[in-house]
């Protein structure tokens, strides 16, 4: 990995993140942190028709794991809960278009599974 | 010492740049790379003497065997053990700690007793004692680490601790060079511990993982029961690591594993063990690993001399903290004040950027750094950081290794808006 695989559009993510905000009452909130190297990731948001309408969060950490969130929260809008519960790792490599080895692949991935836990949870509670 | 000759001796280093790609290793406190001698040890023993230990009555077993045991006496002779009997090959220095938690810990302690260890512990040297605390009812206490609060970056320090020795201290079980810290004793301070602690009757264990390329390690001018480390810091492969168990003990220690080769005599109702080291080491071991560190062993008595290694690594220590400190929001943990530090390694953060994203943009520089909490987590805590950036030295990095280190950092800090 070097300054070509923090790709411009990752990095102006990082430094000018989408959704960086919190949201009034929400349907859906999750957070997780990743101690092995201290990345945090908290995503909330609220639900329409089945459908995410507004999402935001909150984080600190690497270039990786908060430009990811950026570009998860942008890409999630719209998308109805099932849709980004069917979401894979690929799904996310495909977002941040930088090819990462096993060891920051986890750092690409914390939003996802902080989304879908927080759907999950959603789902769940309305049955 | 010909420091060139030597780095020659490492085969990786020219072959990567023979392909083309930078090649700046600093990060041999994660594991050293092997010189040609060894790694043709492994290939010598699979293509010549291959065959299993203490079985085979055929030319290549008894060879095999003759090579395993010799390594052991060459390992032996190295951290100046009284017989080779007292070195029990392991699979490196946490199984040699879990071994000694498992069999001689959990049958020899008992509620309310105290294993006293560093804030400074490696995770290996801290969560198997953790679960004897649980099985056995016994204390953990700490050695606290402070620092300095009038230094902003940090210089360390521990306090007396043999004042934490009771009579209740049943084991010490500390580091002997932190792998966050570097050097973390004072002259005497370890010896003076060591000696307070035995006077109480406890035993001794020293994880000695970071130590055994970068200093003379010796059993007996310590006064240690037990000892850990692992081949492939010292030059040698993985999977194969030491356990120095003193002789007085060996009586009391438990076997960590059952099964072959460890027997005196088995019937369908019971078995007595064999004597150490076999007593110690049930099973086939990792008899190539333990040849290609026995070699290892050669490789340093007959190209290395201790003193030289600690100036050379002092040197580059010292050049690379001087560029350092240069670094407006960098932050340094570790000795750094001390008049003569022991250079084999130095972490940092640099406010702003996380310890990944440097480490990552090195990467992509063909430097390699580790980073993150280096297995020390509640250290890392205590002493105010979430992730470290980690170089490290060995006998082979040159002065040229930190210069482009430095080059590639300020780019780096740039690239991340720091600078």
């Amino acid at each position: 990995m070097s300054s070509k695989n923090y790709q411009e559009e990752l990095f102006e993510h990082f430094k000018y993140p989408c959704n960086k905000k919190s949201i009034e009452n929400p349907d859906f909130r999750a957070g997780q942190d990743n101690p092995s190297c201290g990345d945090k990731v908290a995503i909330e948001g609220k639900i329409s028709d089945n459908k995410i309408v507004e999402v935001g969060f909150s984080g600190s950490g690497c270039v990786i794991s908060q430009a990811a969130t950026s570009m998860l929260t942008e890409y999630c809008k719209g998308k109805t809960v099932d849709e980004v519960l069917a979401l894979t790792k690929d799904d996310i490599l495909n977002l941040v278009k930088i090819e990462l080895g096993p060891n920051r692949l986890k750092c690409a991935l914390l939003c996802l599974q902080v989304l879908q836990e927080a759907l999950l949870t959603f789902k769940s509670a309305k049955k | 010492m010909d420091f060139k000759k030597i780095r020659s001796d490492f085969p990786i280093f020219s072959k990567i740049e023979q392909m083309g790609r930078k090649f700046v290793y600093l990060d041999s406190a994660a594991t050293t790379h092997k010189p040609q001698q060894v790694v043709d040890s492994i290939v010598d023993f699979y293509t010549l003497h291959n065959a299993n230990v203490h079985r085979g009555l055929y030319d290549s077993g008894e060879h095999a065997t003759a090579l395993y045991e010799g390594a052991r006496e060459k390992v032996a002779k190295f951290i100046n053990a009284k017989a080779s009997s007292e070195i029990i090959f392991t699979s490196g220095t946490t199984e040699s700690i879990n071994f000694v938690a498992q069999t001689w810990a959990v049958n020899n302690l008992k509620s309310g007793d105290e294993i006293l260890l560093t804030q400074a512990e490696h995770h290996a040297n801290l969560l198997p004692w953790q679960r004897v605390a649980k099985q056995t009812g016994a204390v953990l206490k700490f050695i606290p680490i402070f620092c300095h609060p009038e230094l902003d970056s940090g210089s360390i320090q521990i306090n007396a601790p043999e004042h934490l020795v009771t009579p209740r201290t049943k084991l010490v079980a500390v580091t002997y060079i932190s792998n966050v810290l570097g050097d973390i004793w004072n002259q005497g301070q370890l010896e003076n511990l060591i000696k307070n602690a035995k006077a109480q009757g406890a035993k001794i264990l020293i994880d000695a993982a970071q130590a055994v390329a970068h200093r003379k390690v010796d059993v007996q001018a310590l006064d240690v029961d037990f000892i850990a480390f692992s081949g492939h810091k010292m030059f040698a492969p993985t999977g194969i690591g030491v356990l120095y168990i003193k002789s007085d003990l060996h009586d009391q220690v438990e076997p960590y594993k059952l099964g072959g080769g460890m027997v005196h005599s088995v019937s369908f109702e019971s078995a007595s063990w064999a004597k150490s080291p076999h007593k110690f080491e049930a099973g086939t071991p990792a008899i190539a690993q333990a040849i290609g560190l026995g070699v290892a062993v050669d490789y340093i008595s007959q190209n290395l001399n201790f003193d030289q290694i600690a100036e050379h690594e002092v040197f580059l220590y010292k050049k690379l903290l001087s560029e350092l400190v240069k670094i407006k929001k960098i932050r340094i943990a570790g000795n750094i004040s001390e008049a003569e530090p022991h250079g084999s390694m130095v972490c940092f953060t640099v406010d702003g950027v996380h310890a990944h994203d440097i480490a990552g943009y090195l990467g992509g520089k063909g430097i390699s750094v580790r980073a993150g909490h280096h297995c020390a987590q509640p250290l890392v805590k205590l002493l105010g950081f979430e992730s470290l950036v980690r170089v490290s030295f060995g006998v082979y990095n040159t002065e040229q290794d930190v210069d482009t280190f430095v080059t590639e950092l300020t780019e780096a800090l740039k690239f991340f808006g720091a600078l």
